[in-house]
């Protein structure tokens, strides 16, 4: 393996593959000044536990949505149901960690492994399914998952959920716990967020974009389509199942209601729409937006139930680009993805 | 011998699309594949890239037997096409279209992604469509859409090129252009050309041997002169009565 | 034995005739619009409360209250659903899907504040009380009746699109838009009567079955997903597929129910469902259109 340094880029030459890695700062200034406000922002907060947890809570539904970015584009249909394997993620934690007694790291192994084998088990479903069948099955896929908690209750406490789960930090102070744990679930978005981008700004992207597109006249270019949406959908859906296995370890208990239900689809999908439409950085501004608008339509009393999804009806008509469509609307952009529910 | 096919049939249904049609082409050879519509020719062209499986037959290129294997190993042999009515990526821009024909068709040694890019605007260039290199696909004309399915299929760096009617829709000026970029095309890189047209003019001039299509079978090849004269092929465009 | 398969064959008369009446606006609109009408489930919030507010804050009568309550059902549904909604991004499915979800998700919250369970909401629709004993089997009289109508809606609505000219219109735009706009059709109006349509059914039923199933804002999104599942499984749209497939899904969920553990009624219709989509998508009925 050779590395060379050329023009701002460092350039991998390894046996006859070679890849270049931008290191211009012109192209960082944005995304850093971001990312320092982000890691400011716990601190400045930190005397209000709540808070701390609102903005824990907003990173993981951020986590959730960055994969999609890639998946949706990466397999050409919309997955109607990642909180399936969000599922999984949290009560494979759950189970190893009060059964078994396992701490964090052990399960996050496990969790992994579980995450790439259904991803792989439900893979072929990309290739066989069309798309409108394909969204339907997934769909359906979380809801035979919460029936399933409800018939084994006794090993998955359907309705009441797992509870006495190893908590990922236990530093003594409380305090500190939900600092460490605000940082931690911004490390984990953090290096989500750039491991995707990464991915979505090399040819691996640019297949996505192919694939998304025109499938069989991709594959007449030459693009092995299966192999790269098995691939796209195994990845994504290990990177969601990690998500679970935080949201398990940092509240403690772990519920298939909360998370295997439609409200909680229908947030991601609000996510990834509301924020930018499918763009990847628009996914955190979403994420942000949508857990700070929950929590503080709750001054209302009960009729937050009817003003949340009201406002986000609003927001979803009248935003054509999303959120970050305010941000990028005068700037040049390269790609903008229609989202295919059936294909024409 | 580049390609070879060997009695080829493709039903649908009850009806025979392509009936036990035989042909080869050699290597450097501009051959044009000619017919009334209808009858057959993009269909041996699907089967031909993998797009259609057979029901019969047996296709060999380049010494590979390629019957029922998939569009993308064909393309990674050397084998690219066209298609009729343009089928870019609509939301890509002109450089990633052609930037997905590069990167995806054989593998190249020490290309990265930058380095497709940057042969990608190369085979632009070629075709004329440098300009345009940032407008998305689903901006450009009828003519710079075709000159893009050339550029695309060009990356892929084939040996054999299957152009599906280039000439249909347009006007007199791009229709020379068309067929200029197509002998630029053939002097640089000697590729070897399978045509599919119905302009005539363009057939008597560039094409060196033309296969003839008729409801799905192959009613005779030869050089355009003899063709265009043969009874048989002038009965089945223009009817008994004429011939 | 015999008498288990009795209960599971009575239980799939009765079960698989509310599934097909509660799936049939489903299928109008799916087959229709082709769209997935994800706001299904609030035609029955509205209908049942609609009903409780006009007899309760209003002092109507019981037929008054009917009649004002499908006046504003249509009202709703052209209003609301149809036009704002799914004219506007009827190209856009996963703009349509999503605003719908969320349009069904304030009306049962809005339900849910106004009315919540504790409430008492109850419709005084009893047609007959009590139970009747068929066979080793007590079913109340409401379900008999609900299954009648359900028969008699059915046979009511496929001979509305067999035998009339409007009927021939909505067939027509459902096997291929652009031709029957090409032949004369107004698309936009058959689109805007075929959720009319779509509405009686569901209403219909919610207000016979009231009296014997619980109501509380969210019976909306169970009945829906078992629209979703009748439709699937009788090929999306179809209403021959649709009969064919209520029926088969009240078999599974009677059989399961019976035979092997009640709790598993809704794993093992999803389960079903699952498979078909995997094997043969297109469901049980062979045509993409409404008959």
């Amino acid at each position: 393996m050779r590395i060379e340094h050329k023009r701002a880029r460092l350039v991998f030459h390894i046996r006859d593959l070679k890849l270049e890695w931008a290191i211009e700062p012109r192209y960082w200034r944005n995304p850093l000044l971001a990312v320092a406000g982000l890691a400011l922002l716990p601190l400045v907060i930190m005397s209000k536990p709540d808070y701390l947890t609102l903005l824990t809570t907003a990173n993981i539904y951020a986590a959730v949505a960055i994969p999609l970015a890639w998946q949706m584009a990466g397999i050409g249909r919309m997955n109607f149901g990642p909180q399936f394997f969000v599922g999984i993620g949290g009560f494979a934690a759950a189970l190893l960690s009060i059964h078994l007694g396992w701490n964090p790291w052990q399960t996050l192994g496990i969790v992994i492994l579980l995450g790439l084998a259904f991803g792989l088990i439900l893979s072929p479903l990309t290739t066989i399914a069309k798309g409108l069948y394909f969204s339907l099955i997934t769909l359906i896929l979380p809801l035979i998952f919460l029936e399933f908690t409800y018939v084994y209750t006794d090993i998955f406490k359907g309705e009441t959920g797992l509870s006495g789960i190893v908590p990922l930090v236990n530093l003594g102070r409380i305090r500190t716990n939900y600092l460490v744990s605000c940082y931690f679930s911004l490390g984990m978005t953090l290096l989500s967020l750039y491991i995707v981008d990464k991915v979505l700004r090399s040819r691996i992207g640019l297949y996505a974009a192919a694939i998304n597109d025109d499938e069989e006249v991709a594959e007449t270019c030459g693009l092995n389509i299966n192999g790269w949406k098995i691939l796209c959908f195994t990845i994504t859906s290990m990177m969601i199942a990690v998500t679970g296995w935080f949201a398990a370890h940092y509240y403690g208990t772990f519920a298939g209601i909360t998370y295997l239900q439609l409200p909680f689809m229908v947030k991601i999908l609000l996510i990834v729409m509301i924020g930018g439409r499918g763009e990847l950085y628009g996914s955190i501004v979403g994420a942000y937006f949508v857990a700070f608008l929950e929590q503080a339509l709750t001054i209302l009393g009960p009729v937050n139930y009817i003003v949340f999804p009201f406002v986000l009806l609003v927001m979803l008509s009248t935003l054509r680009e999303g959120l970050y469509g305010l941000y990028r609307r005068h700037k040049y952009r390269e790609y903008y993805p229609t989202m295919r529910v059936r294909k024409r | 011998m580049l390609l070879k096919i060997e009695n080829l049939t493709k039903n649908f249904g009850g009806l025979v699309a392509v009936h036990e049609v035989s042909l080869s082409i050699e290597e450097g050879e501009i051959v044009g594949l000619i017919g009334p519509n209808g009858a057959g020719k993009t269909t041996l062209m699907n089967l031909i890239s993998g797009y259609y499986k057979c029901n019969a037959g047996k296709i060999e290129f380049d010494g590979v037997d390629i019957t029922g294997a998939k569009p993308h190993k064909i393309c990674h042999l050397g084998l690219g096409r066209t298609f009729q009515i343009p089928r870019p990526f609509q939301d890509l821009t002109a450089l990633a279209n052609v930037g997905v024909g590069v990167l995806c068709g054989k593998h190249r040694p020490h290309m990265s992604y930058g380095d497709g890019l940057l042969d990608a605007s190369h085979c632009l260039e070629f075709v004329g469509l440098f300009g345009k290199r940032n407008t998305l696909a689903r901006d450009l004309t009828l003519y710079e859409l075709r000159a893009l399915e050339l550029a695309r299929a060009l990356a892929t760096t084939p040996k054999l090129i299957m152009i599906d009617e280039v000439m249909a829709g347009l006007n007199p000026g791009e229709a020379s252009r068309a067929i200029n970029l197509v002998r630029r095309m053939i002097e640089e890189y000697h590729i070897t050309i399978f045509w599919i047209e119905h302009v005539m003019k363009v057939i008597m001039e560039a094409t060196e041997r033309v296969i003839v299509l008729h409801y799905g079978e192959k009613i005779a090849s030869g050089p355009p002169r003899e063709i265009v004269h043969d009874p048989k092929i002038i009965e089945a465009y223009l009817g008994e009565k004429i011939a | 034995m015999a008498d288990t398969i009795q209960v599971i064959l009575i239980y799939t008369f009765v079960l698989g005739s509310l599934y097909l009446l509660i799936s049939l606006g489903f299928s109008v609109v799916c087959g229709v619009l082709r769209v997935f009408h994800m706001g299904y489930g609030v035609t029955f919030v509205v209908a049942v409360y609609c009903m409780w507010m006009l007899m309760k804050e209003f002092h109507f009568g019981l037929v008054p209250a009917v009649i004002g309550m499908f006046v504003i059902q249509t009202l709703f549904t052209l209003g609301i659903i149809y036009f704002p909604v799914v004219k506007r991004y009827i190209e856009q499915e996963e703009l349509l899907l999503t605003s719908l979800i969320l349009i069904s998700l304030i009306v049962e919250e809005a339900a849910n504040f106004f009315y919540p369970v504790t409430a008492g909401v109850n419709l005084p629709t009893t047609i007959l009380p009590g139970a009747v004993k068929i066979g080793p089997a007590s079913i109340p009289i409401q379900m008999l009746i609900a299954s009648g109508v359900a028969i008699l809606t059915t046979a009511v609505f496929v001979l509305f699109l067999l035998k009339t000219r409007r009927g021939l219109v909505i067939r027509a735009v459902s096997q291929d838009t652009e031709s029957a706009e090409l032949m004369g059709a107004n698309v936009g109006r058959v689109y805007a009567l075929a959720m009319v349509l779509s509405v009686i059914p569901p209403t219909i039923c919610i207000l016979i079955i009231a009296p014997v199933w619980s109501i509380e804002p969210s019976l909306g999104l169970p009945l829906m997903m078992t629209s979703i599942l009748v439709a699937i499984l009788g090929g999306l749209g179809n209403i021959r597929g649709s009969i064919m497939a209520s029926y088969i899904v009240g078999f599974l969920s009677s059989a399961v129910a019976f035979s092997i553990n009640p709790r598993m009624m809704g794993l093992a219709t999803l389960i079903t469902v699952f498979i078909v989509l995997i094997f043969r998508p297109e469901g049980i009925a062979k045509s993409e259109s409404l008959w």
